[in-house]
């Protein structure tokens, strides 16, 4: 089995960088990112105490927090990104095109520089700060704060992906819908969402798995506070500090979150007739 | 039932486009020109994806576009059929979803047997549960038909419906498309640069030439001597001699040019399109001449009405269905067409000596946009 599976290696039509050094990369690739995977599902199991530490306190109300302040962060994103994205698609003028190369800086920027930036605008100090006082809003250090550094530094991952999306579906076909009797909007649910689907949820996949490990913009915007800002990765961080168990919980449960959302990923997004547009 | 009318001014960037129409039902009209003439701008401003800048759009006895009383019904409420050379069908949807597609009701028992209908006119029957993708590229462009007429459209825009299949094909949906247009009579407007698609199928032709109607009519004549140069080359005149006009010859309403040694009797008033009195004495000048309109002799005929008799050589035979196209040199290169039996019964091969013989008035003027270079 391994013989045929390396005849079929040494197959691989290509330069020597795909015969000889291809696979002994992807060994050592395939070792790296396994190895600590496995060993913290291996020490989780034998911690034991699984179950116990998922149903701490500290773990409960950080897992609760994250499920709502990353909803609330994509249903956001989902609202406001879907529009623009359809409009970057589609407008091709200078000032869009400028504004489309910038999206993906948060995605490149360090998260605790996000953190720090949205301190500056939205903070006490901060640029919108006096504005933000005399109607009585305090943002920093509050579960809005939390969902701000969610959206900040996800929603590029889904408007990115959504923008190739809706690209892939040519003009002409919402033409011919509408010459068909369909109207703008009934063209845009009917045909190009449908159409853009595959390219959307990935890209909501994405973001969403994003939103949930948000650590550094939220830390440095909103803090760490139990049953407010602190979110799960806030919670494994602070319970490897006291409780081991807690946090080896927490892990695999994101563990197990993210591979769910790999496979759905890949089951969701490839209809039948994918690369027919 | 519909009469669709109505003229039309365009301007895109630069190109300026100016259209005029009147197609009865069960009509076809057919736009003929070049890629960059604004055939598809045409189609696209009547059903409303592109905004004239001024003009006056009625389908089906309904006003749809009026510039001077500012109404533009938008595209979904146009009732207007448009088919593309892709045929865009929708990928998600299986045939019976993509006929249905515009349907208010698609899930009524009305719409099902409208499906129905359109699937069994089309030759779609057993079809239906198939992706569009799974389909050959006729079939395809059936279902973009049903899809079309299942929202009973006031006017239908064929957009080079056939220019992705292959002449067989092409053929046989022709005749469909002329049976289907027997059965519910909708006016049509087909886009084409094929010119054996504009013969086959247009009641009338307008010729469209950089964004203007330079010529219209009846398809055979329109298309048999065409006055523009570029038309003349698209509509594949066969012969395009440059001459130079040696004399005049009002009377007869003839002129004698030359050009390559040879020495030509062509109509004076030959361009349909000029209202001047033809060209000038040494005016350079494009002759065109179809090569079914040349005749073969073997030897000098006499006591002939033909005013162009021109000895030659053969240069090359070559099939051309239903018959061949023989290719003389008689000081300028010349082809002429000849049928199976004429070939075989005269022994045409290339090195014979032969006479080209044709009438004045098959030869016509050809204006060319640039200017011809000099014949010597």
């Amino acid at each position: 089995m391994m013989g045929a599976s390396l005849a079929r290696l040494r197959g691989i039509p290509g330069l020597p960088v795909a015969g000889i050094f291809g696979p002994a990369a992807t060994v050592i690739y395939l070792l790296f990112i396994g190895l600590p995977v496995l060993a913290l599902l291996i020490r989780a199991a034998q911690h034991g105490n699984f179950l116990t530490g998922l149903v701490g306190d500290l773990a409960l109300t950080a897992l609760r927090l994250s499920l709502i302040t990353s909803s609330i962060s994509m249903g956001i994103i989902l609202l406001v990104g879907t529009p623009f994205a359809y409009l970057l698609a589609r407008n091709t003028s200078w000032i869009l095109r400028i504004v489309d190369s910038l999206i993906e800086l948060p995605i490149v920027l360090p998260p605790v520089v996000a953190g720090v930036a949205m301190l500056m605008a939205f903070g006490r100090q901060g640029v919108l700060g006096p504005v933000l006082e005399t109607l009585g809003i305090g943002l920093p250090f509050t579960t809005g704060a939390v969902v701000f550094a969610q959206i900040f530094v996800a929603a590029p991952f889904y408007i990115r992906s959504a923008k190739l999306g809706f690209q892939s579906v040519a003009r002409d076909y919402e033409d011919i819908s509408q010459t068909l009797g369909i109207s703008p909007w009934g063209t845009f649910w009917r045909l190009t969402v449908p159409l853009a689907a595959p390219s959307l949820l990935t890209g909501f996949a994405l973001a969403w798995a994003r939103s949930l490990s948000e650590f550094g913009a939220t830390i440095m915007f909103a803090g760490n506070l139990m049953g407010k800002t602190q979110t799960m990765p806030l919670a494994i961080m602070t319970a490897m500090e006291s409780s081991l168990d807690s946090a080896l919980a927490l892990s695999v449960l994101l563990l197990a979150g993210s591979v769910t959302i790999l496979i759905g990923l890949g089951l969701a997004t490839r209809p039948k007739w994918q690369n027919r547009l | 039932m519909p009469v669709s009318k109505g003229w039309l001014k365009c301007r895109v960037g630069g190109f300026s486009l100016e259209a005029d129409w009147h197609i009865e039902e069960g009509e076809v009209l057919v736009l003929f020109g070049p890629s960059g003439a604004g055939k598809t701008t045409t189609l696209r401003a009547i059903a409303g994806l592109v905004r004239p800048e001024e003009g006056r759009v009625e389908l089906g006895g309904r006003v749809v576009y009026d510039s001077a009383v500012h109404i533009s019904v938008p595209v979904h409420r146009r009732q207007v059929g448009y088919l593309t050379q892709q045929y865009h069908l929708f990928p998600h949807l299986n045939v019976a979803g993509n006929i249905a597609y515009g349907l208010p009701d698609r899930r009524q028992p009305d719409a099902r047997g409208k499906v129905e209908r359109l699937a069994k006119m089309l030759r779609l029957e057993g079809l239906e549960d198939r992706y569009t993708w799974q389909l050959s590229g006729g079939q395809q462009q059936r279902v973009a038909l049903a899809r079309a007429l299942a929202t009973t459209p006031q006017l239908l825009l064929l957009d080079e419906p056939f220019a992705s299949l292959d002449n067989e094909l092409r053929r046989e949906l022709r005749r469909e498309l002329r049976a289907m247009l027997v059965e519910s009579p909708i006016p049509v407007l087909l886009v084409t640069h094929d010119r054996e698609e504009a013969l086959a199928l247009g009641d009338s032709v307008q010729v469209i030439d950089d964004g203007r109607i330079v010529d219209q009519g009846e398809p055979l004549q329109v298309l048999g001597q065409p006055g523009r140069g570029r038309v003349a080359r698209l509509a594949g005149v066969e012969n395009l001699l440059m001459m130079t006009v040696e004399s005049r010859n009002p009377r007869d309403g003839t002129m004698i040019c030359t050009g390559g040694g040879v020495k030509l009797e062509v109509p004076l008033d030959a361009a349909p399109s000029d209202q001047s009195d033809g060209p000038r004495q040494r005016e350079n000048i494009t002759v065109g001449i179809r090569s079914s309109d040349i005749i073969l002799a073997s030897e000098e005929p006499r006591g002939t009405s033909a005013r162009n008799r021109l000895p030659g050589t053969v240069t090359t035979v070559d099939p051309r269905p239903p018959g061949y196209e023989v290719t003389l040199d008689c000081g300028v290169p010349l082809k002429a067409q000849v049928t199976g039996a004429a070939m075989s019964e005269m022994g045409i091969r290339p090195g014979q000596n032969i006479w080209a013989v044709f009438k004045a008035s098959s030869c016509f003027l050809v204006q060319e946009e640039m200017p011809p270079p000099p014949a010597d």
